[in-house]
């Protein structure tokens, strides 16, 4: 245990900006999963932050990245927290270079306002996790999170082309770079997004950009026949169409069918699928889209607007209940994998709603009630282990605390985990990064 | 392609050099392993592996040809137990050393491990072997109407193992991304012969993401064996389209204008007066030789989508001086344009008997400023230098003629190649864009990135080769060039 009151006085002699939290209601406002931390630290620029876990470092405590708290519950069951080190305020969009479709970050902004201010000049960063209002792009890369809309832009590791991390022992460090083509030195860019905080703490970005599309639509297809909706889907990832987003939802035995504004009735299942670009565009893959479905006998409804808005937004909402389970698979694989799981929640008398990005075998499954762990530890590793017998993979995506000492939120690790056991050992020797969240205790 | 002796500074030796009875020793054992034919260690023998498609050569002490992963993990054993350097090599064009073995050792050549294993037409995902030639994998798929993506301008020859070792990238990447955003997962041979597999064919594997970090090591983290790669529908509608201009500046101001407009074609690939000459000499594929340069550039997708972007882009090259825009009328016409750029490096032969290329990337915007100062470079040396590239991605190609019998011109282009890629990382760029660092861009890395960042590279280098056996002497600053890599 360290002195908090003594750390405290080092930090902000060293950073004299840096804003240090002790007091026992704003730690435990920000418990993760239970953990209380010892101090939170909140530096104005990159080398306080960078100063902070120097200090850290030879003082040997360790620290855990926080934006602004979002992806705090992800992943398993934190080690010992003795500072929190807070990114709000490296908040600042540093470059936008508009003609050159590129942006550079610091990481504390959240991703709502960094699409705001990108959009004054007419572009976005492809990227559509939930939530955006609440995530920030450090949190969003950390956790490498993403949205329907990866089926046509990919996931970060498509869109970031240069980093700025912390190592552990305080060092910044630079990976990749601002241009948006470049294979100089190891893409470390890579190894970064997605791990969660235990090799670096990521403080600045460089994006590839997107110009926003001149319009976007969306066609909805119901019906009581999950068969025919998957053969849509696979018909149009093998088209020359090119769709934003294929989402599959079924709503088979849930109470909540409800996608604001648009009702998708009990026992039903539907097919999203979004198109971004010119009217011209547009008009071509909506009508090439409804005579494709004509073949399989469905019928759609179109949303545009605010309503196409606020239905993408209960979608990806679905993705993140208070228990949700995120299943990788092979889009050949999905039918029969949904088939178990309605054979299964009936089974143990729960309730799913499942949301598939289809078109990128993801498929997630939000269990009712999240809190019944008798029957959701049984299930949950049926789940995984008939995912495993179809050669993928199940993760819980959110969960309520109790449950992660019950269950591994990640599964066992693969065959290549002694590699990344080994790099852990030696990006963090002393474990200045919390141990405990990621996959396999790393 | 040209090759030259190599003056350049002896680099430091990781490792002795095998002596004569060592080597019989290891050729013993890799010729019970593979069998006689399959391991190839006389001096006649291995000159045809001395080189790549870069300026560097240096003779391999053994060749060997695995014909399958457990061959390859004995053959990591044996050099293991031996400390002899392992170097992968897949068709030999890389352009920066890459398969050059510069500390001698074992190369391993993939030629029999050249199969499509598997194609799952229903999920869009192929499995191949390192050996197998990028465009067979585009031949094999076109009856279902399917192909892969990356298309380097070897993709006639060079193998898909060879672009994953260098993440390759080629003129489409502008839309489509390069090797690593076309690779779901690897089958590799660690540094102790261990056989793993890496990313796979779903999504979103949990854990670190080791299949992006592995791709673009160049042979120095692993030896690659499967690659599972993405396929994709061929487009409906394709119009490739030549503008001619009278200034390069109009030329390069154009490319910023369109990417700028938010029109995103999968390619604009722009090529010099010299380079027009040297091309159109070779190929006749109807390159104006009398402009400044030309930019070559492909749109597609949907008929609709493609029309409107030909119109803007022919809208852009008129506003910006454009002499001439002529879209290809015919299949025929777009391949006879296309074979003219893809040869581009072939035909600089007819005017020079050796070329030095090099391969930094800059913003877009400063394309104007930088093709400039190019031309300034090597004016200076006097040096003749021809354009090349994948503008739209700010991708130079800076060709600099030489003849290698005129004493002092090697050191020249190569000051000439440091200056340019100084100006590229000074005006917000990189070192290397799709060649790779190798031998000939190692100096340079320091260009780009500062002694911890590099520090941090070593640390993967330690995790994943920490006897340095795998393809040592590349990448890396060498020792005494920059101060804080002593532990090298």
């Amino acid at each position: 245990m360290i002195d908090a009151t003594k750390l405290s006085q080092l930090l902000q002699h060293n950073g004299q900006q840096t804003r240090v939290l002790t007091a026992s209601q704003d730690l435990q406002a920000h418990a993760i999963d239970g953990v209380v931390p010892n101090l939170i630290v909140t530096p104005t620029t990159i080398n306080e932050a960078a100063q902070i876990i120097h200090t850290a470092h030879e003082q040997n405590i360790t620290v855990l990245p926080y934006g602004h708290g979002y992806h705090k519950n992800i992943g398993g069951l934190p080690g010992q927290i003795d500072i929190l080190l807070c990114t709000q305020a490296l908040d600042h969009l540093i470059e936008h270079e508009a003609p050159d479709l590129t942006c550079q970050v610091e990481a504390g902004i959240t991703l709502a306002t960094l699409q705001k201010r990108l959009a004054e000049k007419g572009q976005r960063l492809a990227l559509d996790p939930p939530y955006p209002e609440r995530t920030t792009v450090g949190g969003m890369l950390a956790t490498n999170a993403s949205g329907p809309k990866r089926l046509r832009y990919g996931t970060a590791r498509d869109l970031v082309i240069g980093l700025q991390t912390i190592q552990a022992n305080g060092d910044l460090a630079r990976s990749g770079g601002r241009v948006v083509k470049n294979v100089a030195g190891y893409d470390l860019n890579k190894l970064y997004i997605g791990s969660f905080g235990t090799l670096g703490v990521i403080v600045e970005a460089n994006f590839k950009l997107h110009p926003l599309p001149e319009r976007e639509k969306t066609l909805i297809f119901t019906t009581t026949d999950q068969a025919s909706l998957l053969q849509l889907a696979k018909a149009l990832t093998h088209s020359s169409l090119s769709p934003s987003a294929i989402e599959f939802i079924s709503t088979h035995g849930t109470y909540h069918t409800d996608f604001a504004p648009f009702h998708i009735a009990e026992q039903n299942y539907a097919l999203a699928i979004n198109y971004e670009g010119s009217t011209i565009t547009i008009t071509r893959q909506i009508n090439d889209t409804i005579k494709l479905a004509q073949q399989f006998a469905l019928h759609g409804n179109d949303l545009e607007g605010n309503e196409q808005e606020r239905f993408w937004n209960s979608v990806r909402a679905h993705t993140q209940g208070p228990l949700v389970c995120k299943v990788s698979i092979l889009l050949s694989n999905i039918s029969q994998y949904i088939e178990y799981v309605e054979q299964l929640q009936r089974r143990y008398k729960l309730m799913t709603t499942l949301i598939s990005h289809t078109g990128n075998g993801i498929l997630y499954i939000e269990i009712n009630p999240p809190d019944n762990i008798v029957q959701i530890v049984p299930a949950i590793a049926e789940l995984r282990a008939y995912a495993q017998k179809l050669g993928g993979r199940l993760l819980i995506e959110r969960c309520p605390t109790p449950l992660k000492s019950q269950i591994d939120v990640w599964g066992d690790p693969g065959a290549d985990f002694f590699m990344m056991q080994k790099l852990k050992q030696e990006f963090d020797p002393l474990g200045t990064f919390v141990k405990g969240r990621f996959l396999g205790g790393l | 392609m040209s090759i030259i002796e190599l003056p350049s500074e002896p680099s430091m030796l990781t490792y002795e050099r095998l002596s004569g009875q060592r080597k019989t020793e290891v050729v013993q054992a890799l010729t019970s392993l593979l069998g006689e034919r399959h391991v190839l260690h006389t001096p006649y023998d291995l000159h045809l592996y001395e080189y790549d498609a870069s300026i560097e050569r240096a003779l391999p002490d053994i060749v060997v040809f695995p014909s399958n992963t457990q061959e390859v993990a004995e053959i990591v054993k044996i050099a293991a137990h031996y400390r002899v350097p392992i170097i992968p090599r897949g068709a030999g064009t890389g352009l920066s050393g890459g398969a050059v073995p510069i500390q001698g050792g074992i190369v391993i050549t993939f030629t029999r491990m050249k199969q499509i294993l598997e194609i799952d037409y229903d999920n869009l995902q192929a499995v191949v072997q390192p050996g197998l030639v990028n465009l067979h994998l585009s031949v094999a798929l076109q009856p279902q109407g399917l192909y892969y993506v990356p298309d380097p301008s070897s993709q006639r020859s060079c193998t898909i193992g060879g672009n994953v070792g260098e993440n390759a990238g080629g003129p489409h990447t502008l839309i489509y991304g390069v090797t690593t955003n076309h690779v779901l997962g690897l089958e590799v041979v660690t540094a102790d012969g261990t056989i793993i597999e890496i990313g796979g064919s779903t999504s979103d594997t949990p854990g670190y993401d080791l299949t992006g970090l592995l791709i673009g090591s160049e042979g120095t983290l692993c030896i690659v064996t499967k690659i599972i790669v993405r396929i994709v529908p061929i487009t409906e509608y394709v119009k490739t389209m030549v503008a001619v201009f009278d200034t390069m500046d109009d030329a390069s101001n154009t490319v910023s204008e369109i990417i700028a407009s938010g029109v995103i074609p999968s390619a604009i690939e722009m090529m010099d007066r010299m380079i027009l000459q040297a091309v159109e000499a070779d190929s006749h594929a109807g390159y104006p030789m009398d402009a400044a340069a030309v930019l070559l550039m492909e749109t597609e997708g949907l008929q609709e989508s493609v029309q409107e972007q030909v119109a803007k882009i022919v809208t852009i090259c008129n506003k910006n001086n454009a002499r001439l825009v002529r879209i290809a009328a015919d299949e025929a016409e777009r391949q006879l344009l296309w074979s003219g750029r893809k040869n581009a490096f072939g035909s600089v032969g007819r005017i020079s008997p050796e070329f030095y290329v090099q391969d930094g990337v800059v913003p877009r915007t400063k394309l104007p400023y930088v093709l400039k100062r190019v031309s300034d470079i090597c004016d200076h040396y006097h040096l003749k230098v021809g354009n090349v590239f994948h503008a739209g991605d700010g991708n130079l190609h800076p060709l600099i003629l030489f003849d290698s019998q005129v004493p002092g011109e090697v050191e020249r282009v190569r000051q000439a190649g440091h200056e340019i890629l100084q100006v590229c990382a000074e005006a917000g760029g990189t070192i290397t864009g799709e060649h790779g660092v190798g031998l000939e861009k190692q100096e340079e890395m320091a260009l780009i990135f500062s002694p911890q960042d590099l520090q941090v590279m070593q640390k993967i280098r330690n995790t994943w080769n920490p006897e340095q056996l795998f393809n040592p002497g590349k990448l890396f600053p060498l020792p005494g060039k920059c101060a804080d890599m002593h532990h090298l």
